[in-house]
């Protein structure tokens, strides 16, 4: 690629809930830059440059947060670059922060992400009335509701895979202190008994509305070898979009996503990516998006997801563990939950990740997507240096 | 917004639109630093966050822009202070916490580092300058807001 090593060497974020009132959005974002920061074993006068994420302005209703940050962060003087994807923003922001590093003109990078869901309603800032479109009023689970209707038809899953999925993300969520929501007394069962909101989603297969915040420090290799402190090298990134709506498009398993997919295995060298990679923190904000993107992702067969989730390939204990972080199913910051997946990610690989620990994870996806399943973030990193 | 009726006006050109209205809730959570700040107003109290340097902010920062450190040790100012910058406001708002024409001033406070905008009551545009020395005159409220101070007032010469 002409780019050079990056490592990840901090990982922060906070405990993620409903309401943090009491802190300001400045507060919050310092929570995990703080404790980012100090996995790294660094503090705010060794940054070079700082890289901000998060889902549109629209839903605090605070414009270019990033100009407030500034002083919080102590960035006067430093380059600040905010990234703008929608639900992807946090993956976008952490790849933005690597190439930072990756281009060789920063050392020593620091990103934030961030959501402070409490401070709007998200569902219905998605949901403007615009004159002369069709009024939905459903938010993001109406809109994906039919696509997720689609996928089922067309590859055949019973009606329960979507519930298997959001057990196992709670039941995973409970290993993790920083998730949002600690259920342990799931069933499948007892989800099946949960409401249906947008046929066929039910409760329990719907994410949370969090507040919470994610950081990350990233270094360039002659810092990185440096430092005595575990390191998650960045083998790949790959982002792709594509537009909402267009005649022919595959809502399911929309182009983009394969195509940055295709992108991020052969820059990290990697030919069969069920073999080759160890666990995966995904984005699944609704539960059947897990074998949607097992099969937009390449893992499985077309139509072959949902068997992967039934045969517990996506388990903890399975050969793809799928967000053993419990998920945006458990947590969701909207701006920070692609941070999360990237860090979660690294910390897989960093041996960081405690209770939800894959045992011997080497290499570890990242992913992230948002607006209309039309923006594409994802990397790989691993415990060796590409 | 949800149910009412589409008012589409129809164009000479034969274009079409439509007035959106875009009206929507949101929450403020301040934080400790902020609601601090807030509530010494509701007490008729101006207190600041000092950094390590000495310098003192009103409004608080809850960070030192220069070197990040949370700011957590809090100092009273005066109420009175020194206008270093305005502008006239000939035409209030309904919401402006004066009803006559007034000046919009960056005052910094007895003992401040960093000036605070707020409203100056004077009777003409001549009378307002920089270096004009104010005082605040509170509300007859106590709240928690920034309105707390009703406006400032020149005071000597």
């Amino acid at each position: 690629m002409g780019a050079n090593r990056c490592a990840v060497v901090g990982v922060g974020q906070t405990n993620h809930t409903t309401v943090r009132a009491d802190v300001s959005i400045a507060g919050l974002v310092r929570e995990a830059v703080d404790r980012a920061l100090e996995s790294a074993g660094m503090t705010l006068a060794d940054i070079d440059a700082i890289v901000i994420g998060k889902a549109p302005d629209m839903l605090e209703g605070v414009m270019m947060p990033e100009m407030w940050l500034t002083d919080s962060l102590a960035a006067s003087g430093k380059p600040v670059f905010r990234v703008h994807t929608a639900g992807s923003v946090g993956g976008s922001t952490a790849i933005v922060a690597a190439q930072h590093v990756m281009s060789g003109i920063h050392k020593r990078v620091l990103t934030v992400a961030f959501e402070k869901q409490s401070d709007g309603n998200a569902m219905w800032a998605l949901s403007v009335p615009t004159p002369f479109g069709v009024p939905v009023h459903a938010g993001a689970g109406g809109y994906f509701s039919p696509i997720i209707r689609s996928y089922m038809r067309r590859s055949g899953a019973p009606a329960h895979i979507g519930a298997m999925v959001a057990v196992k993300d709670r039941t995973n969520a409970c290993k993790n202190p920083y998730a949002h929501l600690h259920e342990p007394d799931w069933t499948l069962e007892k989800a099946l008994e949960t409401p249906m909101l947008w046929d066929p989603v039910r409760f329990i297969e719907t994410c949370p509305s969090s507040d919470g915040a994610a950081a990350l420090v990233m270094v360039s290799e002659d810092v990185a070898d440096t430092m005595n402190v575990p390191k998650a090298w960045v083998h790949s990134t790959a982002m792709r979009s594509e537009p909402t709506m267009f005649a022919g498009r595959n809502q399911v398993s929309p182009r983009a996503g394969e195509l940055c997919a295709e992108d991020l295995y052969r820059k990290a060298g990697i030919t069969n990516p069920l073999e080759e990679i160890d666990v995966c923190e995904v984005y699944v904000p609704f539960s059947w998006f897990e074998p949607m993107w097992l099969e937009n992702l390449g893992f499985a067969p077309k139509d072959h997801g949902w068997r992967f989730v039934e045969d517990g390939v996506t388990e903890m204990t399975g050969k793809l563990p799928f967000n053993p972080s419990g998920g945006v199913l458990s947590t969701n910051p909207i701006g920070a939950s692609g941070m999360i997946r990237f860090g979660e990610a690294a910390m897989q690989v960093m041996g960081l990740a405690g209770e939800h620990q894959i045992d011997g994870a080497k290499k570890a996806m990242g992913h992230a997507y948002g607006g209309g399943s039309q923006f594409f973030a994802m990397w790989i990193v691993g415990s060796e240096k590409n | 917004m949800a149910g009412d009726k589409l008012q589409v006006t129809f164009e000479t050109d034969g274009s079409l639109s439509a007035p959106l209205t875009l009206s929507y809730p949101y929450n403020r959570t301040l934080g400790t630093t902020y609601a601090r700040f807030l509530s010494s107003l509701a007490d008729r109290r101006i207190e600041g966050t000092k950094a390590q340097d000495g310098r003192v902010f009103v409004p608080p920062a809850e960070f030192d822009p220069s070197t990040g450190a949370p700011l957590n040790d809090w100092v009273q100012v005066g109420d009175s202070g020194t206008v270093v910058q305005w502008s006239w406001q000939p035409t209030p708002f309904a919401d402006n916490t004066l009803d006559e024409p007034f000046a919009w001033a960056l005052i910094l406070l007895d003992g401040a580092d960093v000036p605070m905008l707020h409203a100056v009551r004077a009777s003409s545009v001549a009378d307002m300058a920089v270096g004009m020395r104010v005082k605040a005159v509170w509300a007859d409220e106590r709240i928690p807001e920034i309105t707390a101070i009703r406006c400032f007032e020149p005071v000597g010469g």
